[in-house]
């Protein structure tokens, strides 16, 4: 048994380079806060991320953390996990890493079920190049590299994994930091793949309605309007009011949880080691003919 | 008794304009002059400064094309390839690990006879992470049948980006080039620029013509079919063929830029700097130039006789020809801003090349490889000096290492 961690203890002495008003910085300390209500110890727990501002964030903990390449945190993770399986393995990053560069992991690691907790700072712009259209920037949007607005439909997170079948899928937002860090702590806690849309403004280079006061106005727990987790339709047709409506909570939570691809990779070695051992003669006896 | 011809008076073209403008602005505005069809992108630094002008441009109203920003720089590179198939002018680019994110498209293109122009901001490759400049992106497809070209300024960014189009799209080549500019030193600083006109350019560049390699219903072809040990090998020299006719359709496009802009870069493959009385030279590419002119002619003042060959086209390589240039000289010191590890005298990409260049040559002068200014580390000044003493010494007959990394924390 370990010995109660505060959140402080997850804290690195690496200081934040975002800027000031992020809402990152949210996001951090919510998950400081939801590591030490779990409770693992930092060494316990390796932190994967991608490339961009949101992927800065396992330098300021005290877990064990992996900085890695551009839209390549999942496949990392998943072979951290599966190496190690003990390990609480979290990966974070932005919206254009996870679905744009990154995009082509989700559904396999979604339909792989690795028990892992998927954290993504959504702020519908590239944030660490300097402002450019990413995969969830809203049509009509004028960036750097849309000056006239963007012409293409954003990727909707929420409905993209709920469509690939994750077993649990929310939405928060540092304008709730309460309800953020529970969500986050259930997700870490949820037994297989779990994924968090973190709604986290971009102060540069965002939209004024994308703040964290806009937030704070429109956003609606789910809780209050009577959804129930466990039905996945009713979560899937919420998820299509991303982007108009700002919900929070938990969309989905699956009620008997699949068994996770570690755990059944464990299950396959125990059977492998059942019974009498292959033996030189009878590998070699395969080769005969009949 | 005949009469002589009357010379055709000269058409007045329209004037330069002079633009305070980043080495990645003038790319942008070459894009511009080439009147680009299909362009895509894909953030990261500090390429995606060039991307950012582009917007600008085709928001102006000013570049009449179609831009994509794709979800990968894979996707990116893809993209545009194919709209070169079916015969637009494309621009592309990236930077360190996004370029390397696109080697499989990379491959692929001059295999399939893609005119691509692309930009290469010069970027350190992860990990661990850097975002100053590094050639071993732009290297990285040397091998691969891509044209190479190394610029030092903004004025050669421009000029050579519609040069590059230029050969690149000559019916004799169809092979894509790409333009090295040294990330933060070339691609984020201002210099002035001459900008020419539409005029000059559209008298310089003609329109992009596939002919009968054209992806079109009316002209059936087979792009890219699975061909095995029956044909590739012979592909494989049709691609060869067009990267050994480079040389001289580059010595084309440069007479007639001269002849048209009326500026000249001299021999387009090499530029020599202070070399007529040299006794010893240093050889490098990009913008560390700047830092090896200052300190040579601080040198020049002290009676060293040290002299400078920037090689600017890489791909094709000049080799009799440098060779025959450097083969006037005591000692050759090569510096790389990039590495190749385990490489023969463990030295970098250029001083492998240079030596490979020097060994038919019937003078030989002892070589000396420097690592310098890796990740946007500055090649200084004293750096500079630091390496000149190292080549004197291999002139005067004292063995020098293969190669030397200069400016390292030891």
């Amino acid at each position: 048994m370990n010995a109660f961690l505060a959140p402080n203890d997850y804290k690195s002495p690496l200081k934040p380079i975002w800027c000031p008003g992020c809402g990152d910085y949210g996001v951090l300390q919510a998950l400081y806060r939801a590591l030490s209500a779990v409770g693992r110890p930092p060494h316990e727990i390796a932190f994967i991320s991608g490339i961009g501002c949101s992927s800065r964030i396992p330098g300021y903990t005290t877990a064990y953390g992996f900085n890695t390449l551009h839209g390549r945190a999942l496949p990392i993770a998943q072979g951290v996990k599966l190496a190690n399986p003990d390990l609480l393995v979290i990966v974070a990053g932005g919206d254009g890493d996870g679905f744009s560069i990154g995009g082509g992991h989700v559904p396999h690691v979604i339909r792989r079920n690795v028990d892992l907790t998927y954290l993504v700072m959504d702020n519908q712009v590239y944030g660490l190049t300097k402002g450019q259209l990413s995969p969830t920037s809203p049509r009509g949007l004028k960036t750097v590299t849309s000056p006239m607005g963007s012409l293409e439909q954003p990727i909707n997170p929420l409905l993209t994994v709920l469509a690939y079948g994750a077993g649990f899928v929310a939405q928060a937002t540092p304008a709730d930091m309460p309800g953020m860090t529970a969500l986050i702590e259930e997700a870490i806690r949820y037994p297989g793949f779990s994924f968090v849309n973190i709604q986290s403004p971009c102060i540069t280079f965002g939209e004024e309605d994308q703040q964290l006061k806009a937030h704070k106005a429109r956003m609606k727990p789910l809780a209050s309007l009577g959804h129930d987790p466990a039905n996945q339709l009713a979560a899937l047709d919420l998820a299509r009011a991303y982007g108009t409506e700002l919900y929070t909570g938990v969309f989905y939570r699956n009620p008997s949880p699949p068994p996770t691809y570690d755990a059944l990779v464990r299950q396959r070695q125990v059977e492998l080691q059942k019974g009498e051992p292959r033996s030189r003669s009878r590998v070699l006896d395969g080769y005969l003919k009949a | 008794m005949t009469e002589a011809l009357a010379t055709p008076p000269q058409k007045q073209l329209a004037a330069d304009k002079t633009s305070l403008i980043t080495g990645s602005e003038a790319i942008a505005v070459a894009c511009k002059l080439a009147d680009v069809d299909v362009i895509t992108a894909y953030p990261i630094r500090p390429y995606d400064t060039v991307m950012q002008y582009v917007a600008k441009l085709v928001s102006n109203g000013e570049l009449d094309c179609e831009y994509i920003v794709a979800e990968s720089e894979h996707s990116q590179f893809e993209i545009v390839k194919h709209a070169s198939a079916v015969g637009a002018r494309v621009f592309c680019g990236s930077s360190g690990v996004g370029w390397m994110y696109a080697f499989e498209a990379l491959t692929v293109t001059p295999a399939l006879r893609i005119p691509m122009v692309a930009m290469v901001g010069n970027r350190a490759l992860d990990d661990p992470g850097a975002f100053g400049v590094e050639h071993n992106d732009a290297l990285a497809v040397r091998d691969l049948g891509w044209q190479l070209v190394w610029v030092d300024s903004a004025q050669e960014a421009l000029d050579t980006a519609l040069i590059a189009y230029r050969v690149a799209e000559d019916r004799r080549i169809f092979l894509p080039c790409a333009i090295s500019c040294d990330g933060a030193f070339l691609t984020h600083s201002q210099a002035l620029v001459k900008v020419p006109s539409q005029e000059k350019v559209k008298a310089f560049l003609p329109r992009y013509d596939r002919g009968d390699l054209l992806l079109h219903p009316d002209n059936p072809i087979t792009v890219a079919p699975q061909v095995n040990e029956d044909w590739l090998m012979e592909i494989r020299r049709q691609t060869a063929a067009a990267m050994d006719r480079s040389p001289a359709v580059i010595r084309e496009a440069y007479a007639d830029f001269e002849r048209i802009f009326g500026r000249s870069y001299g021999n387009p493959f090499f530029e020599e700097y202070q070399t007529e009385d040299a006794d010893v030279v240093l050889v490098g590419m990009g913008t560390l130039s700047n830092p090896v002119r200052v300190a040579i002619r601080q040198m020049r003042q002290e009676g060293k006789k040290v002299g400078f060959v920037r090689v600017r086209w890489f791909r094709p390589f000049a080799a009799e020809e440098l060779a025959a240039t450097l083969g006037r000289f005591k000692a050759v010191g090569v510096i790389d801003r990039d590495f190749s590890l385990g490489s023969p005298y463990r030295s970098g990409v250029l001083a492998t090349e240079v030596r490979a260049a020097m060994y038919p040559a019937p003078n030989r002068p002892p070589i000396v490889g420097f690592i310098c200014g890796l990740g946007g580390r500055e090649v200084t000044v004293p750096a500079v000096r630091e390496m000149t003493e190292s080549v004197y010494l291999a002139a005067e007959g004292t063995t020098q290492p293969g190669t030397k990394w200069i400016g390292l924390r030891e």
